[in-house]
């Protein structure tokens, strides 16, 4: 499954390769703290509640709702062929924050509504994607 | 909130001149900033040799001439005994220029500091300038992929401010065309043709639910100001415009927490102001004018909110009622705002603290709030993550009277 990609990647770490390995097995993976259990997105080599560095990858269900969103029709010269898009505040199940793509119109989108992460847009493109579901 | 403590030296405003903001293609950043110096170092009658400090607002990426301040401080032959530095803190970075100068004399290390700032930007095309500063607005490995810009996180507390509070874009025109009519009032302003709420809501859109006149214009801009101690300030002008007041906070989030969180509520804001009130000895119904730094609508609405001078979902309600226009009850961005001032954010912050300070001179021709003895500023960077509040007086702190009634917290709370 090739997409074509951001036209602004992230940069190749061990965190983004692992993350990335995660997506293209269907996976929306990130870091947990061993000490005192705070999930945080993006995954991190440090808590930042608690500052240990024990750190383990969880894999989260890739649904939430969506907090918030915006059309952007003004975009970084990079990003002009895909403009417009929808970027959305995601809160997933997990208690996790998260800024993504959102499939869908803006005047069809309202705050609250449920999403499902799009694992194949996703991997495809290495930024998160998700979709409107019907689910409550 | 805690008085914070408060050491050192008293520090005042004696001088400050800026140039009109707009699009400078043909002047290079020292020759901009040259002229704001000029005007402001002649309205005073200072010996240089006073001068113990210039901090310089970090200038964009695209000057050519790298560590501008050492190069400016060169350029006016000043030899400086306690510090020459440039600060960099996006669109903080006006604000912590005053502030670092301020801490100069505080410390004692100089009697009087320069505060210089210049940004310069409207000669690289908009997709050019958003390729880079989409950078500084998010993580760069899982927010800058998207496709991300400054403005998208405004739009995002807009949506659902609007969402929460059963507001319309009709509502949040309102502040863009109280904002351009107060421009309309500024000789400085960017934009001063009138503006009517049908132009707002026909705009293009640019993040949506923003459009056109929602959020800010590119533009130049360059500032110059003289601080110095409070008893040398007040023997070389008849009106020094005091710091009484100094708030900060970061609130360890850079654009997005990881955890849900308000969308509809600036944390930073509210607890600087705190913070500020506090170390004034005032309380937010004690302002006379507030020049704050709103890149868009949603901003100011959100930001009155998070200064106390409203209650939560409020602070729409009453721009449309016209209490934060020129004559209401608490006037906001009397200069017309990053709206239609216009916005050159390495020194946003310093045109604010610039306007207040006409303001408390009684300097603001058309735009005088009547009466004006205490002012405040604000400025932020992220999405409010972090938001440095400044309170300016008339009189120092501990100096009582007032037309108004207000009194200056001593010097020492506890006494």
């Amino acid at each position: 499954m090739n997409g074509p990609g951001s036209p602004y990647p992230p940069r190749d770490s061990a965190i983004v390769r692992r993350f990335l390995a995660h997506l293209a097995e269907s996976e929306l993976a990130t870091t947990r703290c061993v000490s005192c259990g705070h999930t945080t997105f993006p995954p991190k080599h440090l808590c930042p509640r608690c500052w240990a560095t024990e750190l383990e990858w969880v894999v989260l269900t890739g649904e939430g709702c969506l907090a918030s969103f915006t059309e952007l029709h003004v975009v970084p010269g990079l990003f002009a062929t895909e403009a417009p898009y929808v970027l959305g505040v995601v809160d997933l199940d997990e208690g996790v924050r998260c800024l993504a793509r959102v499939m869908g119109c803006f005047d069809e989108l309202s705050c609250g509504q449920r999403l499902a992460l799009d694992f194949e847009r996703s991997a495809a493109q290495s930024y998160l994607v998700f979709d409107v579901t019907d689910a409550p | 909130v805690d008085t914070p403590s408060r050491v050192g030296h008293d520090v005042a405003i004696v001088s400050s001149a800026v140039v009109p903001v707009g699009r400078y293609h043909d002047e290079l950043e020292h020759e901009m900033l040259l002229r704001p110096f000029v005007e402001a170092w002649g309205a005073i009658e200072l010996d240089r040799s006073e001068i113990g400090a210039v901090v310089l607002a970090n200038p964009r990426p695209y000057a050519a001439q790298r560590y501008f301040a050492t190069f400016i401080t060169a350029y006016l032959g000043l030899p400086v005994d306690g510090v020459v530095v440039e600060v960099l803190g996006n669109g903080m970075t006006g604000g912590l220029a005053l502030d670092a100068a301020a801490d100069q004399i505080r410390l004692g290390r100089a009697r009087a500091a320069l505060v210089l700032g210049v940004s310069r930007e409207t000669h690289v095309p908009s997709a050019e300038h958003m390729d880079l500063v989409m950078r500084s607005v998010g993580d760069v490995d899982f927010h800058t992929p998207l496709g991300v810009t400054p403005v998208a996180w405004y739009a995002l507390n807009a949506t659902r401010y609007l969402s929460d509070y059963g507001y319309t874009r009709t509502d949040l025109a309102a502040i863009a065309v109280k904002n351009r009519m107060h421009a309309s009032l500024n000789p400085i302003a960017q934009y001063g043709a009138p503006l009517t709420i049908e132009e707002v809501l026909d705009a293009r859109p640019v993040a949506r639910p923003l459009h056109l006149y929602d959020v800010p214009p590119r533009s130049d801009g360059a500032v110059a100001m003289v601080l110095a101690e409070a008893t040398l300030a007040e023997q070389i002008v008849a009106q020094p415009v005091h710091l009484v007041g100094r708030g900060f906070h970061h609130e360890g989030v850079h654009q997005i927490a990881d955890v849900p969180a308000s969308l509809t509520r600036y944390i930073a804001a509210e607890r600087a102001a705190e913070i500020a009130y506090a170390d004034a000895g005032i309380g937010p119904d004690q302002i006379d004018v507030a020049e704050v730094y709103a890149p868009c609508t949603v901003v100011e609405a959100i930001l009155s909110e998070s200064l106390g001078l409203f209650r939560e979902g409020e602070g729409l309600r009453a721009a449309t009622r016209g209490e934060t226009s020129l004559g209401g009850r608490i006037p906001i961005s009397t200069d017309g705002g990053c709206l239609s001032r216009g916005h050159p954010p390495m020194v946003t912050p310093l045109y604010n603290v610039h306007e207040a300070r006409l303001q408390l001179c009684g300097q603001a021709d058309q735009r005088q709030v009547h009466d004006a003895e205490i002012a405040l500023t604000t400025c932020e960077l992220g999405d409010y993550n972090a938001a440095l509040v400044h309170v300016l007086a008339t009189r120092r702190r501990g100096e009582a009277g007032g037309g108004n009634g207000w009194r200056l917290a001593s010097a020492d709370p506890h006494t």
